[in-house]
């Protein structure tokens, strides 16, 4: 056990430190213009993200002709950390870079490897990711979209949901039902949709939060015409991927989770400290129990990565993904009541650390709900826990 | 940050953990429970196998291990329920005079109790005993309230205020100068006494540190002994959540096992979340301590509110998940929960840990 790292390792850190400082976009050209959605890839984040694959610091982990370094296990986390610390994130199109590349890598055939990995790398491609259907959420293998194989190319009938970024994404990474006659995992395939076939509707869906926003899309798929050769992997095998795709959603995110859950217990402090609720014994024991958890999540974090490196199986994955969007909900609950009737008003700058951090805290804990529910609801990662981790058995 | 153990460590830990499968079974602490006796094992076995010596330092005959070591093994202890002097003597005892004592006081308590041949316990925090100095030594008077194994101890290291000025005194007093009240105590496998000091003489090689300066010591002692009761208390929880697993897959009821119920199943992976957040807490005050780093004082109070948490829930549904059964004398759950509820509420409830959390992280007095 040791709470430091090595001298390389430092100097590793230190090297990333000082190239982000030189390379990473300014405060005025991400305000130039915003991202509107996860798919949706602005120029300067399109030109950040490829400074970051040139110099290798996109995947660490990766060989250097796929934007990495074959950067050690250690060097990853510590890559992470950092990544964490700066206000940018690494693509505008996490679901393309975290989920659905790795994907590809693994089932992808070598004339699909060919034209979409280093594309998407380079953020000249952006995806969105076909799973939720009005019918099918946390029981994904029921998912009816149909697509029937007519000589060289499937018909792709039916709708999904809760797919994020579709109206900018130029791909979907589309899961449908091949074979409606046998059970239903394995009935599964994933086919790669052109987001601007013929027959393809996107209707955006504003959050809850705020009537202009709209990550969540609906995707109508009306006869559209897909080539046989943007089948992923076999025909009637695609389930492993997604399940597979979340496993790579979820590996690191715990290291920009626990820094956010940092960040925010820091602002509810300064918050309470500005409003006089640090005399105030019944808030101060609230914000030590929010504390206590977002410290655990970090140290957790840590040692499902010893066993990582080790090359063993984590179950952190659900239990990370669990604790950290619980206790971030809390902590927004926790601030909202604090704050009284001041959190009523939505338009508040928030305090200290400048309004783009501090979204009023009435909105996070709304915003809160899109963790404990998306990538998995909280009751579905405590089923996972229990039977896959505990061994309980299944109905 | 690396939370991974070092070979020697794994090794220590399932050492620990393979006699204790042997010498303390749930049974010991159940006849200590029942009959009042102390148990002769798993203390014995720990002595010949030099545990007592795992942290004192080498030049009293120790090992000069540290809190990463000595955490692993009272998870261990926990875990098994071990009965005997092992809290008392190692995790409160033996700091204090690590922290505060000159090298011939060292000598004189911790090369004994390193051989396993000293009984001592310790009153860490203070409370209502106080201390004045007279002539070339001191008078105390007061008490010192639910000390762990007062009763049974030869020498009891106790914190006291000065009456003179707010500095505090740290003493080693032998039992025979002290009147001990046994408690009726929630735990009957773990003795708890009050201990009365009727203006007690002690000379001043009894004495620790400067006269008033000992706060810094048992500060650093404080950290050690929560670290150790926390990391007691998640070995109590693992064993409990353990077996409230294995009956949740066992007991069949409208012919399934109850374990197949959502309801089971949500409060399990709730548990077990709890029991990871306490034991990643506990390691991670381990290593403050170990390495000195000056977040130990913070990091202990956080391992003492993520154990305190973790038995909190553990305990309401390891006796809830095993119903009835879980309500009788009969079945060993009640020994796991009275070890937890004790761990809690020994040294600072998670409660008291977590108001003093929040003080510190808003800057409050």
């Amino acid at each position: 056990m040791k709470l430091h790292y090595d001298p390389a390792t430092e100097a590793f850190r230190a090297e990333l430190r000082a190239w982000l400082d030189e390379n990473r976009p300014t405060r005025g050209a991400m305000e130039s213009e915003p991202s509107r959605s996860s798919a949706h890839i602005p120029d300067w984040s399109r030109a950040w993200q490829q400074r970051l694959f040139d110099a290798g610091w996109l995947v660490p982990g990766w060989p250097p002709e796929l934007g990495g370094r074959s950067a050690t296990p250690v060097q990853q986390l510590v890559y992470f950390e950092e990544m964490a610390r700066i206000p940018v994130q690494r693509s505008y199109n996490p679901q393309g870079l975290t989920i659905i590349v790795p994907s590809l890598r693994d089932f992808g055939s070598d004339a699909q490897q060919e034209r979409f990995v280093v594309p998407s790398l380079r953020a000249e491609v952006s995806w969105c990711l076909g799973m939720s259907e009005p019918g099918a959420g946390s029981d994904l293998a029921g998912l009816q979209t149909r697509a029937d194989l007519r000589g060289d190319r499937f018909v792709v009938d039916g709708q999904k949901v809760w797919t994020s970024g579709a109206a900018h994404a130029d791909w979907c990474f589309c899961f449908v039902r091949t074979n409606p006659d046998v059970p239903k995992h394995r009935g599964i395939s994933v086919l790669l949709i052109d987001m601007q076939s013929q027959g393809v509707d996107v209707r955006p869906m504003a959050e809850l939060t705020d009537r202009e926003r709209a990550d969540f899309n609906e995707v109508f798929f009306d006869g559209v015409e897909v080539p046989r050769e943007n089948l992923v992997g076999e025909i009637d095998r695609g389930w492993p991927m997604a399940t597979g795709s979340l496993a790579h959603e979820r590996g690191m995110l715990w290291t920009s989770q626990a820094a956010r859950l940092e960040h925010l217990v820091a602002e509810l402090c300064a918050a309470a400290r500005e409003r006089g609720l640090d005399a105030d014994p019944v808030f101060r024991e609230r914000l030590a129990a929010l504390h206590v958890d977002a410290q655990a999540l970090k140290f957790m974090g840590y040692r499902g990565f010893a066993r990582f490196a080790r090359g063993e199986a984590s179950p952190e994955h659900s239990v990370l993904k669990l604790l950290g969007s619980e206790v971030e909900q809390r902590l927004a609950l926790e601030a909202t009541e604090a704050l009284g009737t001041e959190a009523l008003d939505v338009e508040f700058a928030g305090f200290g650390l400048g309004v783009e951090e501090s979204p009023p805290w009435a909105r996070r804990y709304l915003f809160s709900f899109a963790n404990t529910i998306a990538g998995g609801t909280s009751e579905i990662q405590r089923n996972i826990i229990a039977q896959r981790v505990l061994g309980l058995p299944r109905r | 940050m690396e939370f991974e153990l070092t070979p020697d460590q794994e090794q220590l830990r399932d050492a620990v953990r393979e006699v204790l499968d042997v010498e303390s079974p749930p049974e010991a602490a159940r006849r200590v429970a029942e009959t009042g006796q102390p148990a002769a094992e798993p203390w014995a076995s720990a002595v010949r196998l030099g545990w007592p010596a795992i942290s004192v330092p080498e030049a009293q005959g120790g090992l000069g291990l540290g809190m990463e070591e000595l955490g692993l093994v009272f998870e261990e202890l926990g875990a098994h329920l071990a009965p005997g002097p092992f809290l008392a003597t190692l995790g409160l005892f033996a700091p204090l005079v690590r922290e505060a004592g000159s090298p011939a006081q060292r000598e004189r308590w911790l090369a004994p109790l390193a051989a396993g041949e000293l009984r001592a316990a310790a009153a860490p925090l203070p409370g209502a005993l106080w201390a004045r100095p007279e002539g070339d030594g001191w008078r105390l008077r007061g008490e010192a309230r639910f000390v762990l194994d007062g009763g049974d101890a030869e020498e009891l290291a106790v914190v006291a205020r000065l009456e003179a000025g707010d500095g505090l005194g740290l003493f080693v007093a032998p039992a025979s100068a002290v009147r001990a009240e046994s408690v009726e105590a929630l735990d009957p496998s773990r003795p708890l006494a009050h201990l009365f000091f009727d203006d007690v003489a002690l000379p001043a090689d009894r004495a620790l540190g400067a006269a008033g300066g000992a706060a810094d010591a048992v500060a650093r002692a404080r950290d050690e002994a929560l670290v150790a009761v926390s990391m007691e208390t998640v070995g109590v929880c693992r064993t409990l959540f353990e077996i409230t697993l294995e009956h949740a897959k066992q007991r069949h009821q409208f012919g399934v096992p109850i374990g197949s119920f959502q309801a089971v199943q949500h409060k399990c992976a709730d548990m077990f979340v709890a029991l990871e957040k306490a034991r990643a807490t506990g390691w991670f005050a381990m290593m403050c301590i170990a390495e000195d780093d000056p977040r130990r004082g913070i990091a202990s109070a956080m391992a003492k509110a993520a154990a305190g948490a973790c038995q909190r829930l553990v305990c309401k549904e390891g006796i809830q998940i095993h119903g009835g059964m879980g309500f009788t004398w009969e079945s060993d759950v009640h020994l796991y929960v009275k070890r937890a509820k004790t761990g809690d509420l020994l040294l600072g409830s998670a409660r008291e840990h977590r108001a003093r959390i929040g003080e510190l992280l808003l800057g409050v007095a």
